[in-house]
Protein backbone atom coordinates (compact mmCIF):
# COMPACT_ATOMS: atom_id res chain seq x y z
CA UNK A 1 0.00 0.00 0.00
CA UNK A 2 2.59 2.46 1.15
CA UNK A 3 5.18 1.78 -1.49
CA UNK A 4 2.84 2.78 -4.30
CA UNK A 5 2.07 6.13 -2.73
CA UNK A 6 4.46 8.91 -3.44
CA UNK A 7 4.81 11.78 -0.99
CA UNK A 8 3.33 14.13 -3.55
CA UNK A 9 0.24 11.97 -3.89
CA UNK A 10 -0.13 11.83 -0.11
CA UNK A 11 0.20 15.60 0.07
CA UNK A 12 -2.47 15.97 -2.60
CA UNK A 13 -4.73 13.44 -0.86
CA UNK A 14 -4.36 15.37 2.40
CA UNK A 15 -5.39 18.61 0.72
CA UNK A 16 -8.33 16.98 -1.05
CA UNK A 17 -9.52 15.30 2.17
CA UNK A 18 -9.45 18.59 3.97
CA UNK A 19 -11.53 20.33 1.29
CA UNK A 20 -13.96 17.54 0.41
CA UNK A 21 -16.56 19.07 2.73
CA UNK A 22 -17.75 21.57 0.12
CA UNK A 23 -17.29 24.52 2.49
CA UNK A 24 -14.84 26.27 0.18
CA UNK A 25 -17.38 25.95 -2.65
CA UNK A 26 -20.12 27.47 -0.50
CA UNK A 27 -17.85 30.38 0.42
CA UNK A 28 -16.80 31.00 -3.21
CA UNK A 29 -20.45 30.77 -4.29
CA UNK A 30 -21.54 33.15 -1.53
CA UNK A 31 -18.82 35.57 -2.66
CA UNK A 32 -20.12 35.60 -6.25
CA UNK A 33 -23.74 35.78 -5.08
CA UNK A 34 -23.17 38.65 -2.66
CA UNK A 35 -21.07 40.51 -5.21
CA UNK A 36 -23.90 40.23 -7.74
CA UNK A 37 -26.41 41.36 -5.11
CA UNK A 38 -24.09 44.27 -4.27
CA UNK A 39 -24.21 45.49 -7.87
CA UNK A 40 -28.01 45.23 -7.90
CA UNK A 41 -28.22 47.18 -4.62
CA UNK A 42 -25.86 49.74 -6.21
CA UNK A 43 -28.24 50.29 -9.08
CA UNK A 44 -31.32 50.44 -6.87
CA UNK A 45 -29.97 52.72 -4.14
CA UNK A 46 -27.37 54.61 -6.14
CA UNK A 47 -24.76 53.70 -3.55
CA UNK A 48 -21.26 52.44 -4.32
CA UNK A 49 -21.82 49.18 -2.52
CA UNK A 50 -20.05 46.95 -5.08
CA UNK A 51 -16.74 48.76 -4.55
CA UNK A 52 -16.53 47.99 -0.82
CA UNK A 53 -18.37 44.69 -1.11
CA UNK A 54 -15.35 42.41 -1.78
CA UNK A 55 -13.60 43.66 1.37
CA UNK A 56 -16.70 43.28 3.53
CA UNK A 57 -17.31 39.80 2.20
CA UNK A 58 -13.74 38.69 2.98
CA UNK A 59 -14.03 40.04 6.53
CA UNK A 60 -17.30 38.17 7.07
CA UNK A 61 -16.80 35.02 5.00
CA UNK A 62 -13.29 34.09 6.08
CA UNK A 63 -14.12 33.78 9.81
CA UNK A 64 -17.35 32.02 8.83
CA UNK A 65 -15.38 29.46 6.83
CA UNK A 66 -12.93 28.87 9.70
CA UNK A 67 -15.82 28.49 12.16
CA UNK A 68 -17.59 25.98 9.90
CA UNK A 69 -14.34 24.04 9.47
CA UNK A 70 -14.01 23.77 13.25
CA UNK A 71 -17.64 22.80 13.81
CA UNK A 72 -18.33 20.56 10.81
CA UNK A 73 -15.10 19.21 9.32
CA UNK A 74 -12.85 18.71 12.33
CA UNK A 75 -15.24 16.58 14.42
CA UNK A 76 -15.64 14.27 11.42
CA UNK A 77 -12.23 13.78 9.85
CA UNK A 78 -9.98 15.41 12.41
CA UNK A 79 -7.64 18.34 12.24
CA UNK A 80 -4.63 18.90 10.04
CA UNK A 81 -2.27 21.82 9.84
CA UNK A 82 -1.06 21.73 6.25
CA UNK A 83 1.84 23.93 7.32
CA UNK A 84 4.12 26.37 5.63
CA UNK A 85 4.64 24.44 2.41
CA UNK A 86 0.94 24.42 1.54
CA UNK A 87 0.47 27.98 2.81
CA UNK A 88 3.48 29.19 0.82
CA UNK A 89 2.06 27.82 -2.42
CA UNK A 90 -1.28 29.53 -1.81
CA UNK A 91 0.42 32.75 -0.69
CA UNK A 92 2.54 32.74 -3.85
CA UNK A 93 -0.61 32.27 -5.92
CA UNK A 94 -2.42 35.13 -4.15
CA UNK A 95 0.64 37.34 -4.57
CA UNK A 96 0.93 36.42 -8.25
CA UNK A 97 -2.75 37.18 -8.79
CA UNK A 98 -2.45 40.50 -6.93
CA UNK A 99 0.53 41.53 -9.09
CA UNK A 100 -1.25 40.38 -12.26
CA UNK A 101 -4.40 42.23 -11.15
CA UNK A 102 -2.44 45.42 -10.57
CA UNK A 103 -0.76 45.02 -13.97
CA UNK A 104 -4.12 44.58 -15.71
CA UNK A 105 -5.55 47.55 -13.78
CA UNK A 106 -2.51 49.69 -14.75
CA UNK A 107 -2.80 48.73 -18.43
CA UNK A 108 -6.55 49.24 -18.36
CA UNK A 109 -6.17 52.71 -16.83
CA UNK A 110 -3.47 53.67 -19.32
CA UNK A 111 -5.51 52.52 -22.28
CA UNK A 112 -8.72 54.09 -20.97
CA UNK A 113 -7.31 57.53 -20.29
CA UNK A 114 -4.90 57.77 -23.18
CA UNK A 115 -6.23 60.10 -25.81
CA UNK A 116 -6.20 58.98 -29.40
CA UNK A 117 -6.14 55.30 -28.52
CA UNK A 118 -6.84 52.96 -31.43
CA UNK A 119 -10.48 52.00 -31.74
CA UNK A 120 -9.75 48.28 -31.86
CA UNK A 121 -8.33 48.39 -28.31
CA UNK A 122 -11.58 49.90 -27.08
CA UNK A 123 -13.57 47.28 -28.96
CA UNK A 124 -11.53 44.41 -27.56
CA UNK A 125 -11.56 45.74 -24.00
CA UNK A 126 -15.06 47.02 -23.58
CA UNK A 127 -17.16 45.21 -26.10
CA UNK A 128 -15.86 41.81 -25.06
CA UNK A 129 -15.50 42.74 -21.37
CA UNK A 130 -17.68 39.88 -20.16
CA UNK A 131 -15.70 37.33 -22.12
CA UNK A 132 -12.47 38.69 -20.62
CA UNK A 133 -13.92 38.37 -17.12
CA UNK A 134 -15.03 34.82 -17.91
CA UNK A 135 -11.56 33.98 -19.23
CA UNK A 136 -10.03 35.50 -16.09
CA UNK A 137 -12.30 33.37 -13.89
CA UNK A 138 -11.36 30.23 -15.85
CA UNK A 139 -7.64 30.95 -15.54
CA UNK A 140 -7.88 31.82 -11.81
CA UNK A 141 -10.07 28.75 -11.19
CA UNK A 142 -7.51 26.54 -12.94
CA UNK A 143 -4.64 28.04 -10.96
CA UNK A 144 -6.41 27.37 -7.65
CA UNK A 145 -7.45 23.91 -8.86
CA UNK A 146 -3.83 23.09 -9.64
CA UNK A 147 -2.43 24.57 -6.42
CA UNK A 148 -5.04 23.01 -4.14
CA UNK A 149 -5.47 19.76 -6.07
CA UNK A 150 -9.22 20.38 -6.32
CA UNK A 151 -10.31 19.46 -9.85
CA UNK A 152 -13.82 20.83 -9.39
CA UNK A 153 -12.41 24.38 -9.34
CA UNK A 154 -11.48 23.87 -13.02
CA UNK A 155 -15.16 23.14 -13.57
CA UNK A 156 -16.30 26.31 -11.81
CA UNK A 157 -13.87 28.39 -13.87
CA UNK A 158 -15.04 26.80 -17.11
CA UNK A 159 -18.68 27.17 -16.09
CA UNK A 160 -18.10 30.88 -15.45
CA UNK A 161 -16.44 31.26 -18.84
CA UNK A 162 -19.24 29.39 -20.60
CA UNK A 163 -21.99 31.39 -18.88
CA UNK A 164 -20.25 34.70 -19.53
CA UNK A 165 -19.78 33.87 -23.22
CA UNK A 166 -23.44 32.83 -23.52
CA UNK A 167 -24.44 35.87 -21.43
CA UNK A 168 -22.48 38.12 -23.77
CA UNK A 169 -24.23 36.85 -26.88
CA UNK A 170 -27.67 36.91 -25.19
CA UNK A 171 -26.97 40.33 -23.62
CA UNK A 172 -27.67 38.93 -20.16
CA UNK A 173 -26.78 41.44 -17.39
CA UNK A 174 -23.47 40.79 -15.62
CA UNK A 175 -24.91 40.94 -12.07
CA UNK A 176 -27.56 38.31 -12.82
CA UNK A 177 -24.90 36.04 -14.26
CA UNK A 178 -23.00 36.42 -10.98
CA UNK A 179 -26.16 35.44 -9.07
CA UNK A 180 -26.58 32.40 -11.31
CA UNK A 181 -22.96 31.28 -11.00
CA UNK A 182 -22.95 31.88 -7.24
CA UNK A 183 -26.14 29.85 -6.82
CA UNK A 184 -24.79 26.94 -8.89
CA UNK A 185 -21.52 26.84 -6.92
CA UNK A 186 -23.37 27.06 -3.58
CA UNK A 187 -25.70 24.23 -4.66
CA UNK A 188 -22.69 22.12 -5.59
CA UNK A 189 -21.04 22.94 -2.25
CA UNK A 190 -24.19 22.05 -0.29
CA UNK A 191 -24.44 18.73 -2.16
CA UNK A 192 -20.80 17.99 -1.27
CA UNK A 193 -21.42 19.00 2.34
CA UNK A 194 -24.43 16.68 2.67
CA UNK A 195 -22.43 13.87 1.11
CA UNK A 196 -19.54 14.59 3.49
CA UNK A 197 -21.78 14.68 6.59
CA UNK A 198 -23.40 11.38 5.62
CA UNK A 199 -20.09 9.71 4.82
CA UNK A 200 -18.33 10.83 7.98
CA UNK A 201 -20.52 10.83 11.07
CA UNK A 202 -19.15 12.62 14.13
CA UNK A 203 -16.79 10.36 16.08
CA UNK A 204 -16.80 11.46 19.65
CA UNK A 205 -13.42 11.32 21.38
CA UNK A 206 -11.62 9.97 18.31
CA UNK A 207 -8.91 12.58 18.64
CA UNK A 208 -8.12 11.54 22.20
CA UNK A 209 -6.95 8.00 21.39
CA UNK A 210 -3.35 8.66 20.56
CA UNK A 211 -0.66 6.96 22.55
CA UNK A 212 -2.84 6.50 25.59
CA UNK B 1 22.62 -14.95 1.83
CA UNK B 2 22.20 -11.62 3.68
CA UNK B 3 23.44 -8.55 1.85
CA UNK B 4 26.53 -6.98 3.33
CA UNK B 5 27.77 -3.70 1.93
CA UNK B 6 24.89 -2.37 -0.14
CA UNK B 7 23.38 -0.24 2.60
CA UNK B 8 20.38 -2.43 3.43
CA UNK B 9 21.76 -3.05 6.91
CA UNK B 10 21.78 0.69 7.53
CA UNK B 11 18.08 1.16 6.81
CA UNK B 12 16.10 2.43 9.79
CA UNK B 13 14.01 -0.60 10.66
CA UNK B 14 11.71 1.40 12.87
CA UNK B 15 10.59 3.44 9.85
CA UNK B 16 10.81 0.54 7.40
CA UNK B 17 7.81 -1.25 8.91
CA UNK B 18 4.91 -0.52 6.44
CA UNK B 19 2.43 0.88 8.98
CA UNK B 20 5.01 3.15 10.58
CA UNK B 21 6.30 4.19 7.16
CA UNK B 22 2.72 5.18 6.26
CA UNK B 23 2.45 7.24 9.45
CA UNK B 24 5.80 8.91 8.83
CA UNK B 25 4.88 9.74 5.22
CA UNK B 26 1.57 11.27 6.23
CA UNK B 27 3.13 13.35 8.98
CA UNK B 28 6.06 14.35 6.75
CA UNK B 29 3.84 16.25 4.30
CA UNK B 30 2.05 18.31 6.97
CA UNK B 31 3.01 20.50 9.89
CA UNK B 32 0.82 18.55 12.31
CA UNK B 33 -2.33 16.44 12.35
CA UNK B 34 -4.50 14.93 15.02
CA UNK B 35 -5.06 11.26 15.73
CA UNK B 36 -8.42 11.20 14.00
CA UNK B 37 -7.11 12.73 10.78
CA UNK B 38 -4.17 10.36 10.69
CA UNK B 39 -6.44 7.39 11.29
CA UNK B 40 -8.74 8.59 8.54
CA UNK B 41 -5.87 9.05 6.09
CA UNK B 42 -4.02 5.83 6.84
CA UNK B 43 -7.05 3.58 7.27
CA UNK B 44 -5.52 2.00 10.38
CA UNK B 45 -7.50 0.92 13.44
CA UNK B 46 -7.19 3.12 16.56
CA UNK B 47 -5.35 0.38 18.47
CA UNK B 48 -2.90 -0.30 15.67
CA UNK B 49 -2.24 3.38 15.04
CA UNK B 50 -1.81 4.03 18.75
CA UNK B 51 0.72 1.25 19.20
CA UNK B 52 2.83 2.34 16.20
CA UNK B 53 2.67 5.96 17.30
CA UNK B 54 3.95 5.00 20.72
CA UNK B 55 6.97 3.29 19.14
CA UNK B 56 7.69 6.34 17.01
CA UNK B 57 7.23 8.60 20.02
CA UNK B 58 9.60 6.46 22.11
CA UNK B 59 12.21 6.80 19.35
CA UNK B 60 11.77 10.57 19.44
CA UNK B 61 10.44 10.71 15.88
CA UNK B 62 6.92 11.87 16.73
CA UNK B 63 5.82 14.47 19.22
CA UNK B 64 2.42 13.94 20.84
CA UNK B 65 0.81 17.01 22.37
CA UNK B 66 -2.44 16.93 24.31
CA UNK B 67 -4.43 20.14 24.17
CA UNK B 68 -7.98 21.44 24.33
CA UNK B 69 -9.78 22.83 21.29
CA UNK B 70 -13.29 24.15 21.91
CA UNK B 71 -13.20 22.45 25.34
CA UNK B 72 -12.58 19.09 23.65
CA UNK B 73 -9.41 17.10 24.32
CA UNK B 74 -7.33 16.99 21.20
CA UNK B 75 -4.13 15.09 20.41
CA UNK B 76 -1.79 16.85 18.02
CA UNK B 77 0.89 14.76 16.32
CA UNK B 78 3.91 16.06 14.50
CA UNK B 79 7.28 14.83 13.35
CA UNK B 80 10.12 16.06 15.49
CA UNK B 81 13.28 17.45 13.90
CA UNK B 82 14.91 14.10 14.60
CA UNK B 83 11.96 12.33 12.95
CA UNK B 84 12.17 14.49 9.83
CA UNK B 85 15.90 13.93 9.55
CA UNK B 86 15.46 10.19 10.07
CA UNK B 87 12.81 10.06 7.36
CA UNK B 88 14.98 12.05 4.94
CA UNK B 89 17.86 9.69 5.64
CA UNK B 90 15.58 6.69 5.16
CA UNK B 91 14.46 8.00 1.75
CA UNK B 92 18.05 8.57 0.71
CA UNK B 93 19.11 5.09 1.79
CA UNK B 94 16.22 3.34 0.05
CA UNK B 95 16.76 5.37 -3.13
CA UNK B 96 20.44 4.47 -3.10
CA UNK B 97 19.69 0.77 -2.79
CA UNK B 98 17.01 0.83 -5.48
CA UNK B 99 19.27 2.80 -7.84
CA UNK B 100 21.97 0.16 -7.47
CA UNK B 101 19.65 -2.59 -8.67
CA UNK B 102 20.11 -3.70 -12.28
CA UNK B 103 17.34 -2.81 -14.76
Amino acid sequence: MTKQNTLREIEKKTYISYHQDGLIDIIVGLYALTFGLGIIVDQLLDFNFAVIMPGIIVVILLPLWLYAKRKITMPRIGYVNIGTKGSNKLFALFLGLAVAGLGVFFLFTMVTFESGRPEWIETILFQYGMIWIGLGAAVIGSMFAYTMGLKRLHGYGLLTLALFVVGYFLSFPFQYLLLLIGSIIIASGVALLIQFINRYPVQKGASENAAQ
Amino acid sequence: MPPSDDGIQNIDRLIHEPSRLTIMMHLYVVESADFQFLQHQTGMTPGNLSSHLRKLEDAGYVEVTKEFMDRTPHTALKLTKKGREAFKQYRKSVKKIIDKLPE
